[in-house]
């Protein structure tokens, strides 16, 4: 999967290709937060005129750094050509990137805070069976975007030539008649996203902690108070990075796949490629579901299993939060994938999930009734969970493999679980706890019905 | 209840293919020589500590114990391992007390491992891993002897790529 591209035997570039340089203020946007740093620290120094030695050192690395980053963006070149895009870089030690254009997954546009202010973005390249990624930074917004679209249009020129039909990357004949060029699909209102942070566990948690402080400071007295502060920043702090992360975040069509767009500091851009996306989680935490509210995350192949960790957010979502009726609708065209002219039931909601049987209830006494599972012509949907009820679903040509288990406990019991096991990300299909006789069959089923998709498509 | 187990995790056509005998006399060699190890750890301890004598019988019961439970889980464990080569996917089952079945599609299977230890290679053994990209697929076959790995793992690498289905 990952043989390099065998170097050319010289390492001069190609001679009748004129470079491209990035953008002459890269070295400033790369060095702000050690010029804002300097300048916080000097600035007093400066303006009375008497710089003091620490002053003295903070400047000279300053000019050395200044002088690096110079040098750096005057030897940081690059070309594109029909089959690959090469990237130079390195002031002492000299480095020659190349990267396959028709290796390219995906082409991601970042804008980090700083660089926004300058107008600069960064072009992020993802390429199949490597963690090598490279990147250009940074380059003007306009012609990030416009490199972005040569990347892609000659790896698909390049993929139509030399591969008529792949399996793994089945990239549709041209563009599908019904999408139009580029258009946006769904987009997270203002109101919506501020109401769904507020409604989120931290919540509960920061309002209980006030109500713990508050009356330790009644009747112990102000000291406890302090201990309180940092649980204060510890919730600003991820309420803060959720509602930059997701703000202004907006789903579009565009000839490649889905293209996503969020962030309030950093601007994200991230293309999903319809064609590897693996299945698709639903989630509706209790809060939300007053309102109707659900989010959508998605497994792509090659994307690794990046999870919201630490309250920001997370690669693998597409809809941070939206109506029901909304995210079922984005589920199903993720699900669909090419096959538009093909009938398939990508119909998350239609499908019947079925609870364990009643003696799973010594098992998981509390998540029992919230747990299902429910078969389609195309997908295996599964449910769990009270207070954050995720709604799994695979299409059966996605299945990876298909597991039957039982522990000693479920022997008793006569209970079983059943597995499908998809590529690294937030979607894992399971039927926990079902009858024995009922697991096998489902097991059966599902592998059956595998294979048919898979010889299918074959 | 031993017969309804069976029919869970029965074979989908044909009967289960069961890995080397050879597999219990290797993981009952190491668990003999690790009790040896622990014994003279365990009464060296007890010398120079000058530990009261009763301690002495107990200790010996407690581990003997132990190492029996331990002797009888590795043949009952053994004796669940089984594979079956379909035509179209391998099929493999394990464990005694947490039982497993799991079946791979060859079109899905990415590589094949073939690996095999110092002790192994004694027994004339090897252990096969099947990778898909689902890394929860995790079916490896234990205690094959070292040419019926290597078949193994051309019959599955050829059928993979006749069948390759990628993701």
């Amino acid at each position: 999967m990952t043989e390099d591209f065998p170097p050319p035997p010289s390492r001069e570039p190609p001679p009748d290709k004129p470079f491209h340089r990035l953008s002459p203020l890269t070295p400033l946007v790369r060095g702000s937060i050690f010029l804002v740093a300097v300048a916080a620290t000097t600035w007093d120094d400066l303006r009375t005129g008497n710089l003091g030695v620490l002053g003295v050192i903070l400047l000279t690395v300053l000019l050395a750094g200044a002088v690096y980053g110079w040098a750096s963006w005057l030897r940081t070149r690059y070309w594109i050509d029909d089959r690959e895009l090469r990237i130079d870089t390195g002031v002492v030690y000299h480095q020659s990137r190349r990267i396959r254009i028709d290796r390219l997954q995906g082409i991601d546009i970042v804008q980090p805070f700083v660089a926004r202010l300058f107008g600069l973005a960064e072009l992020k390249m993802d390429v199949a069976g490597g963690d090598k990624e490279g990147s250009l930074a940074f380059l003007p917004l306009a012609e990030a975007q416009r490199v972005r679209q040569v990347l892609l249009d000659r790896r698909d020129a390049v993929r139509r030539s030399v591969q008529p039909s792949s399996v793994e990357d089945a990239s549709p004949e041209g563009s599908p008649s019904w999408v139009a060029p580029d258009h946006d699909i769904a987009v997270l209102d203002l109101r919506t996203l501020l109401l769904s942070i507020l409604l989120s566990p931290e919540t509960i948690a920061l309002l209980l902690a006030v109500l713990v402080f508050t009356l330790s400071a009644v009747f112990v007295g102000g000291l406890v108070v302090a201990p309180g502060l940092p649980v204060l920043i510890g919730f600003g702090l991820v309420v803060l990075r959720r509602f930059s992360g997701y703000y202004g975040f907006t789903v579009s069509q565009t000839r490649v796949g889905l293209q996503v767009r969020r962030g309030l500091f950093d601007r994200n851009t991230q293309t999903i490629t319809l064609a590897r996306v693996q299945g698709i989680v639903i989630s509706e935490p209790a809060l939300w579901r007053p309102f109707g509210w659900a989010k959508l995350d998605v497994s792509v192949a090659g994307a690794g299993g990046t999870s919201e960790t630490d309250g920001g957010p997370s690669a693998t979502t597409v809809m941070p939060v939206a109506d029901l009726a909304a995210v079922h609708a984005l589920a199903s065209h993720l699900l669909r994938g090419h096959d538009v002219d093909v009938d398939v039931d990508v119909d998350v909601a239609g499908i019947e999930l079925d609870l364990p049987p009643t003696s799973a209830t010594w098992l998981d006494p509390f998540g029992r009734r919230f747990m299902g599972v429910g078969m389609g012509d195309d997908l295996i949907v599964s449910r769990q969970g009270w207070f954050t009820r995720s709604t799994h679903a695979v299409r059966h040509a996605r299945v990876q493999s298909v597991r039957l288990s039982q522990g000693p406990l479920q022997r008793r019991l006569g209970l079983a679980d059943v597995h499908i096991d998809s590529p690294p990300g937030p979607v894992h299909v399971r039927a926990r706890h079902r009858g024995a006789a009922e697991a096998r069959k489902l097991w059966e089923a599902e592998e059956r019905n595998a294979k048919a998709a898979r010889l299918s498509r074959l | 209840m031993s017969g309804s187990d069976d029919s869970l995790f029965a074979p989908p056509e044909a009967a289960w293919q069961r890995v080397s005998p050879a597999l219990v006399r290797m993981r009952r060699t190491v668990l003999l020589s690790t009790l040896g190890v622990l014994a003279l750890l365990l009464i060296g301890l007890e010398v120079v500590l000058d530990l009261p004598v009763w301690l002495w019988p107990v200790t010996a019961a407690v581990v003997l114990g132990l190492a029996g439970f331990t002797w009888w889980m590795i043949g009952r464990n053994a004796r669940r391992w089984g594979y079956a080569e379909l035509e179209d996917e391998l099929y493999v089952t394990r464990g005694a007390l947490f039982r497993r079945l799991v079946v791979v599609p060859y079109g899905r299977m990415q590589y094949v491992d073939v690996q095999a230890g110092p002790v192994e290679r004694a027994y004339g053994l090897a252990r096969i891993q099947l990778h898909t990209a689902a890394p929860g697929t995790s079916a490896h076959i234990p205690g094959l002897r070292a040419e019926e790995a290597a078949r193994l793992r051309d019959r599955l690498t050829a059928a993979g790529e006749a069948q390759a289905a990628g993701l």
